[in-house]
């Protein structure tokens, strides 16, 4: 289990990280989420020792984490880089071994995972020479190669292609399922909210909000409504407790207190005209984002 | 894993890597090209049948200088001798001192030349030495001399060279000779392998993989393991380098080679060792600044000027290795390592001074290491524009 517990830095006038903390377990997903320059980056590579932290502590099973700790860890940095004259394979043979692997071992590893990704007719094509996405799978699996305890991932879905985007869902999905501790870090909260069991979301450096996705949507002091009438107007308008609309022409996204009675709601979008559509469910990821950074 | 396994296998990595690039192969062809040329270039030329021009003084000439063109008269291009009678000898000097002539013979035991240029004397001077040696062991046939004698002819010089100026001190000009080429290597070996860890720790930043090897080791063990590897590349290519010149030169036969002293080859591993180790931390650790290759060579220019300033103030030290500037730079470290070998080359530098001056290096090196490992480690994730040494400093983690 990964615990980040009270971190701080200050980067001259910035403060990167004030008090974040939130726990990973072992066979559990979790998504880190937050808005540009919410601190996702620092606490990320704090975990690996990156960071001069100025306070606050980061521990592997119960002890602080080592050196040794840190072999068994895997991490996919934002700023992606590999040697790009160097061979994919022997890229990953060479990270395989610099984190304790003995080279046959690293070698069988790095010849599966280039096969699993589909790049085994890439293995001695230069990381250069590759598409972006497979340079992306290139990457993944350097962070995968030495069969990792716990999985560090900034942004492991930016740019790929929505196929890209399955298989890399699919690979986390699979090392959770085998024990890992999986954290990554994502814009793309639909993607977080299918994929993920909890969540921790960082606004101004310290965790706002965390656990796990459906207790807190429950736990939410707001529903969402989805209504489709036709030609219902403004109907919402005379509706108590909604706290945000959006409309988009007979579509009504609307964003109600937890105590507003749903028989009342129906009843009323019934009396605007006739009812297409209406949904009432907990808040979306991206509803529960929206509040816990909302200044 | 232990430190020093982290440290080895990216040496191992910098080696095969590096070693397999184009840019490697390409600069270790050229190097090795201009050795060849260097060497096969005079050798082939002066095959070419010369001409020499020798003044003739005395009795007993004639047939030293038929012998010397039948010496060559087998060969593809044979060398002719024309020859100029002079009837005193500062007539002849004269003459030799404008250029008139390119030595002059005298009552066939005396061979006058210039200066002495370079170890072995020139071509001339060999070839009418050796023509002369020829000239009397025939004598001695003719007459039946022991065999004694024989021996005598081949272990002495049969003409005895004098020169218009300097002294024959054909020991001094050999040490010379090496020193100045000692010299110009350790600068080139230096500054070339140090600008090669300058680029490869941008490039790592540049293509942002410093930070997947950051999860994995300490900066300091990235920054020895690339020096190492390196170090060892570069060896590598001087040593190649080193041993192409050695054969051709002996192949093509275009000098004597020299003998090069125990103590000169040793003091020259050891300050290159000590100069490679002093300016590639630095050199490292101008990289870490920047993030874009193209700004490497500006972070690293103030390492380049002091390397620059060093070499050329060695050229004192080979004008006179004792003198007091010479020894004051023994002991400043960025330039000791070209001073040192030069004055060991001359023989003048006292085993106290040279004991001295590698400790102060290696104190020095020490400091710069802890120094530069942490410029090195506060700069490596930072990104963007480039970072001032004290930032650097400042913000270091390990």
């Amino acid at each position: 289990m990964l615990v980040l517990d009270g971190l701080a830095k200050t980067y001259g006038p910035v403060r990167a990280l004030d008090g974040c903390s939130f726990t990973v377990d072992r066979g559990r997903m979790i998504g880190f989420l937050g808005p540009n320059g919410a601190g996702k980056t620092t606490a990320m590579r704090a975990i690996f020792g990156l960071v001069r932290l100025d306070a606050g502590s980061v521990t592997w099973n119960g002890r602080p984490v080592t050196d040794e700790d840190r072999m068994r860890f895997g991490y996919m940095p934002e700023a992606r880089g590999l040697y790009p004259k160097m061979k994919a394979f022997d890229q990953l043979v060479y990270l395989g071994t610099l984190h304790g692997m003995t080279r046959p071992q690293a070698r069988a590893a790095a010849g599966r995972w280039l096969e699993t990704l589909g790049l085994a007719d890439r293995a001695d094509s230069p990381v250069e020479e590759l598409s972006h996405g497979n340079q992306q799978r290139v990457q993944l699996a350097a962070a995968l190669v030495h069969e990792p305890e716990l999985l560090v991932l900034d942004e492991p879905f930016s740019g790929l292609d929505p196929l890209g985007v399955e298989t890399m869902a699919g690979i986390l999905r699979d090392q959770a399922d085998r024990g890992v501790a999986v954290v990554f870090s994502s814009h793309q909260l639909d993607l977080v909210e299918d994929l993920c069991e909890d969540v921790a979301i960082i606004d101004q450096g310290r965790v706002v909000l965390s656990g796990n996705v459906d207790d807190l949507k429950d736990a939410s002091a707001y529903r969402r409504l989805d209504v489709e009438i036709e030609d219902g107007g403004e109907f919402f308008r005379h509706l108590h407790g909604v706290v945000a609309e959006e409309t988009n022409g007979d579509r009504h996204r609307l964003l109600v207190d937890k105590g507003t009675d749903v028989r009342e709601l129906l009843a009323e979008a019934a009396a605007a005209g006739r009812i297409r559509r209406f949904v009432y469910t907990t808040p979306s990821l991206s509803d529960l984002f929206r509040e816990a950074v909302s200044r | 894993m232990t430190s020093l396994e982290t440290v080895r296998m990216v040496a191992a990595r910098e080696f095969r890597e590096r070693g397999k690039s184009r840019a490697y192969l390409i600069s270790s062809a050229v190097t090795l090209g201009i050795i060849l040329a260097m060497v096969v270039i005079p050798a082939v030329l002066s095959g070419r049948g010369r001409t020499f021009t020798v003044g003739v003084l005395g009795e007993g000439n004639g047939p030293i200088l038929a012998a010397a063109e039948a010496l060559t008269a087998d060969d593809e291009f044979p060398t002719t001798i024309e020859t100029v009678s002079f009837d005193d000898r500062d007539e002849a000097s004269t003459a030799l001192e404008e250029g008139e002539v390119d030595a002059v013979l005298v009552d066939g035991r005396e061979l006058l030349v210039t200066t002495t240029g370079g170890f072995g004397g020139s071509d001339l001077e060999r070839l009418l030495q050796q023509a002369a040696s020829t000239r009397r062991i025939q004598e001695l046939l003719t007459t039946g001399g022991a065999a004694a004698d024989v021996v005598e002819i081949l272990t002495a010089e049969a003409l005895e060279v004098v020169p218009l100026r300097g002294e024959r001190g054909e020991e001094a000009a050999r040490r010379g000779i090496i020193a100045y080429g000692g010299l110009v290597l350790m600068y080139i070996a230096i500054l070339s392998y140090g600008a090669w860890l300058l680029t490869g720790v941008t490039e790592e930043k540049s293509n942002r993989v410093v930070e997947v090897l950051l999860a994995t080791m300490k900066p300091w063990q990235l920054l020895a393991g690339k020096m190492v590897g390196i170090g060892l590349l570069g060896i590598l290519q001087f040593v190649v380098t080193l041993i192409t010149a050695t054969v051709a030169i002996r192949v093509t036969d275009l000098f004597d080679f020299p003998e090069i002293p125990v103590d000169l080859l040793l003091s020259m591993v050891l300050w290159f060792l000590l100069g490679y180790g002093l300016y590639s931390v630095a050199y490292g650790a101008a990289g870490s600044l920047v993030s874009r290759a193209e700004d490497a060579q500006t972070a690293a220019f103030p390492m380049t000027m002091v390397a620059v300033v060093g070499f050329f103030v060695s050229f004192r030290a080979l004008a006179d290795p004792s003198s007091a500037s010479a020894v004051a730079m023994t002991f400043i470290p960025p330039v000791a390592p070209f001073v040192v070998p030069v004055r060991v080359a001359f023989g003048a530098i006292p085993l106290w001074e040279h004991a001295a001056a590698v400790a102060v290096t290696v104190g020095f090196l020490a400091v710069l290491v802890r120094l530069a490992g942490r410029v090195y480690a506060g700069a490596l994730l930072h990104y963007g524009g480039r970072l001032k040494f004290r930032e650097a400093f400042r913000s270091a983690e390990m």
